[in-house]
């Protein structure tokens, strides 16, 4: 009896061990992007740890050797829409405000890149970006995210937004185009007369 | 393969999404289209911008810390 208890032990501190070199490795991707969902780094926080708290329980159902982020990602969405979703911004309207309110939050607080420069863009002010990524439409800002922030594959966003992967390509593809129009218009503001070519 | 098409395949094509057939259409594409060209690279550097230009930050301590906390005591 004292055996078999021992046994479990040895097992749950094996997975404890695993669990913290494999997902808890990724809770800065984690915590910004459920800041992105909420707005409100007390809400992220509450959904980052009910998030890790649901990975933990669900461990073992974790497919080894796929990406651990990815499932995480998608634990996470899951717990945003039953969580928030009720009361998230009518699809459409932006709150600029509220956007505005939030960068400001977060901007003081410790940075996690360094920043590089990048020619024609350079013009454009971090806050500018923000909002016209937070200005698009929820379906494509979700997937420009998951993409160009957090890099994953077209199959891994397909399997997190449950929609097959020619939906991705497309929002990505249609997003992209949007963002950019809101980015020339930045520029433009700055000076730049867009066509943006240097 | 017209403009338009082009397009969409560039899209995929920065995120390295695009089958070999599709990138041989493009590559032939782009040989002969300076204008796609110029859209290529704009396209590229609003992929870069994205993610250089968003602030990332670090998860709270408080927050790893009770993350870590979690897995002990549920461990335990």
């Amino acid at each position: 009896m004292k055996e078999k208890k021992q046994t479990i032990n040895a097992q749950e501190q094996l997975k404890q061990q695993e669990f913290q070199q494999e997902a808890v490795a990724h809770i800065n991707s984690l915590y910004n992007y459920a800041l992105h969902l909420t707005m409100n780094p007390s809400d992220a926080e509450d959904l980052v740890q009910e998030t890790y708290l649901k990975a933990y329980k669900f461990f073992n159902s974790f497919e080894r050797g796929t990406n651990c982020k990815a499932w995480l990602f998608k634990i996470l969405k899951n717990n945003y829409i039953n969580k928030f979703r009720k009361n998230a911004r009518e699809p459409g309207k932006v709150d600029y405000d509220l956007i505005k309110d939030f960068y400001h939050t977060i901007k003081d607080v410790q940075r996690d890149t360094t920043e590089a420069e990048s020619d024609f863009f350079h013009s454009l002010l971090h806050e500018e970006v923000y909002q016209a990524l937070q200005s698009l439409p929820e379906e494509f800002r979700e997937v420009i995210q998951l993409c160009d922030i957090e890099g994953f594959t077209y199959e891994e966003i397909a399997n997190m937004v449950e929609s097959p992967i020619g939906t991705v390509r497309s929002r990505l593809y249609r997003g992209r185009k949007l963002l950019r129009a809101k980015l020339e218009d930045y520029a433009k503001k700055h000076g730049y007369n867009t066509e943006f070519g240097e | 393969m017209n403009c338009s098409k082009a397009k969409v395949l560039m899209s995929a094509a920065i995120d390295g999404e695009l089958n070999l057939k599709e990138e041989f259409e493009l590559t032939r594409h782009l040989d002969e289209c300076p204008e796609c060209r110029s859209y290529f690279q704009d396209a590229k550097k609003t992929k870069i911008i994205i993610r250089e230009r968003i602030v990332r930050v670090k998860a709270p301590q408080n927050l790893v810390e009770s993350i870590v906390r979690m897995t002990n005591i549920t461990a335990t």
